[in-house]
């Protein structure tokens, strides 16, 4: 059937083997040596076309093999080995397997080379990530599950509707570039656009990534997004719409952020924002351009998961990842504290850490190519991103005010997890070279220049200096308990509102008129009842001797008028 | 915020530093609001440098405004306090009770205990 072995078996294979080890170090052992199976099955793979074969009549095409695919299949089975080392504690079946299954399904996805086995693998990782949320195991946890599921299987659904049309229009399933028009290309484009949180169908990921388990978030972070960043980029790179989408969702969600409370909340807002510089760079589609977006994808899984594993350590320790709770946990979880600031160095691309390197290609890009507003929100959203995610996170969660909290450092495998993910993180930040050796195009782009890194940190430091200057006069919002309307808004009050007005409506015009007719028919009936019941006027037995009478009367009448 | 921050003070019982670890015993010089001073001076310095340092060497710029000296300083500056003064207009017409969408959300949820490790310094 197929020439080499498909890495996404691995997982499948994992997951079915896992219930059988003994639940406790074996099994965790076993888990994390999946993705590095996984990752050297990749390193190996020639490029090319493999795992090809027919299926009722479809040519399917589950291995294609080339650098865009490889990064993105090495950076997933990275973040799961990772995320696994992180989870090495949690004994719970159910999200042990369904990780797997779910970094098995994004990879499977990267790799598909036919919009069939992409719609598949599309809707496996739907279904085997909302197990990380239900995991939790609450009521709210419950209902933003389902929430969660009806938006990523709705995405799918749209996808396949996308797939069918463009069958029907070019009778080929192929994965490969599109361009914007037909209605399936933009069915195409809006399932892949769910998913990677465009503007308006973003509040899935803020709504979701903070009710998943304290390693379900972790594993969330990395795959869905990152997944329909890459189909974008596979499908409609040079798609000029997709700047200025990509513009507003590096812009709106800083400001979210600012005003969040929940921590992991802040973090899923910013991994909003970090999606919309590769949008970006996919929209300008040069070389230069997909660049960045693979080298910044690659990067932000990173340290993303590192943010997110260092609020997770704090929640795990605490109960609680909310600002307002939160404070002066760096004395005992210095470590902790640590890892969150390579974190957020890396995010908010300080020279020396990954994010430096990664997303100057895109900025570079943008203004290359003449995109001068586009460009100026960029370098806003940097400022803005570092003053949320650099600043406020690690702030908030571990200087701030003394919240009184003592908890004890985080446990042995959640530093481990961490400190593997910093070491790489600084690491590409220092020697971008292997990174960029990955790089789907060649790199002609040095990012350490006198004036990038002076330029970069002016950037940096003066919106330091605003953070500083903001909290010491009190004008920085404090963190409150509270949440924030955002566009999820529309759907989880105004709709049901909406429906439940129309409801009233309808049940009012339809009561009133059943109620019309009904008092009308029984009018008509009391009415014939009242002269044809059995005791109506027309209908009673009357004596003869009356009927008589009557007859007389009549003809009495009659006579009288002859005679007048 | 001050009687906040007070009545808070008052609450927290005082740390024993040989519970601490190692390093977060060496971090605790970041209690003293005086060393807290310091730094926010070393960054008014850094700051004042990176200015100064774009009169020192020849930018390699693609557009005019960023040649104006100290551009990116003053854009990282003033759209970080835009954005701090928006975010908190916003806030008066966005901000909700914590249980607004209870119960179906999780934020005003305890998170299960028994997915947790409570763990204190004090253990």
């Amino acid at each position: 059937m197929t020439d080499l072995f498909p890495p996404f078996l691995l997982f499948v294979a994992g997951a079915l083997l896992l219930p059988l080890i003994p639940n406790g170090h074996p099994r965790s052992l076993a888990a994390v040596i999946v993705p590095v199976i996984s990752a050297y099955f990749i390193w190996m793979m020639p490029e090319g076309m493999h795992g090809q074969f027919t299926l009722v009549g479809q040519e399917l095409t589950l291995l294609r093999v080339d650098k865009l695919s490889t990064i993105f299949g090495l950076i997933f089975s990275l973040a799961a080995f990772l995320a696994l080392i992180y989870a090495w504690h949690v004994r719970d079946t159910i999200q042990q397997t369904t990780s797997l299954l779910y970094a098995g399904a994004a990879i499977g996805a990267v790799f598909a080379g036919d919009l069939i086995s992409l719609f598949i693998f599309w809707e496996g990782t739907a279904i085997a990530s909302v197990f990380l949320i239900w995991a939790r195991r609450t009521e709210g946890a419950y209902w933003t599950g389902l929430r969660y599921l009806i938006v990523q299987v709705g995405s799918g659904v749209v996808l396949l509707a996308g797939v069918v049309l463009q069958y029907n229009d070019t009778g080929s399933i192929a994965f490969e570039a599109m361009t914007l028009g037909s209605p399936a290309t933009w069915f195409i484009f809006l399932a892949f656009g769910v998913k990677c949180a465009f503007p308006l169908m973003h509040n899935w990921l803020q709504d979701a990534y903070p009710a998943a388990t304290v390693t379900g978030t972790v594993v969330l972070s990395a795959f869905t997004t990152k997944l329909a960043v890459y189909a974008l980029a596979r499908g409609f790179a040079g798609t000029e719409i997709l700047i200025y989408i990509g513009a507003t969702m590096t812009l709106f969600p800083i400001f979210y952020a600012v005003i969040e409370n929940d921590l992991r909340r802040v973090l899923a807002y910013s991994l909003n924002n970090q999606l919309g510089f590769m949008v970006v760079g996919i929209g300008v589609g040069t070389e230069l351009a997909l660049n960045g977006t693979a080298a910044h994808a690659f990067a932000h899984i990173l340290y993303k998961a590192l943010l997110f594993m260092s609020i997770g350590a704090v929640l795990f320790r605490t109960g609680t990842a909310k600002g307002s709770e939160l404070g002066g946990l760096y004395k005992t979880m210095p470590l902790t504290m640590i890892f969150c600031v390579v974190g957020a160095a890396s995010i908010s691309a300080f020279p020396l850490f990954s994010g430096f390197v990664t997303k100057s290609l895109i900025l570079s890009a943008s203004v290359h190519e003449g995109h001068y507003i586009v460009w100026g929100i960029l370098l806003f959203a940097s400022a803005g991103v570092f003053h949320h995610s650099g600043i406020k996170i690690p702030y908030f969660a571990f200087f701030a005010h003394d919240s009184g909290l003592r908890p004890k450092e985080a446990p042995w495998n959640m530093l481990l997890a961490m400190g593997i993910t910093a070491f790489l993180c600084i690491a590409i930040g220092v020697y971008p070279e292997p990174l960029y050796a990955l790089l789907p195009y060649e790199v002609v782009y040095i990012p350490y220049t006198t004036t990038h890194v002076v330029t970069q940190l002016q950037l940096l430091f003066f919106s330091a200096l605003a953070f500083t200057v903001l909290m010491r006069t009190g004008i920085y919002p404090p963190e409150l308990r509270s949440v924030n309307l955002d566009f999820d808004w529309t759907y989880r009050k105004l709709g049901p509102a909406l429906i439940g007005a129309i409801r009233h409506l309808v049940r009012g015009i339809w009561g009133g008129i059943i109620g019309t007719g009904l008092r009308s028919i029984n009018w008509g009936i009391t009415t014939l009842q009242r002269a044809h019941g059995a005791d109506g006027l027309l209908a009673r037995a009357w004596p003869t001797g009356q009927m008589v009478l009557w007859i007389a009367v009549l003809l009495g009448a009659t006579l009288l008028l002859n005679y007048m | 915020m001050n009687k906040d921050v007070m009545s808070n003070d008052m609450k927290i019982p005082e740390t024993d530093p040989s519970k601490l670890p190692w390093l977060g015993r060496k971090l605790l010089w970041l209690d003293n609001m005086k060393n807290v001073d310091r730094i926010v001076y070393a960054l008014f310095i850094v700051c004042a440098g990176l200015v100064a340092a774009d009169f020192m060497y020849h930018k390699h710029s693609y557009l005019d405004i960023e040649d104006i000296p100290g551009f990116y300083a003053a854009y990282g500056f003033f759209m970080c306090a835009a954005l701090v003064v928006c975010a908190r207009v916003m806030r008066i017409f966005l901000k909700r009770d914590e249980d607004y969408y209870a119960p179906k959300d999780v934020e005003s949820e305890a998170y299960p205990e028994d997915q947790l490790s409570r763990e204190t310094i004090n253990d």
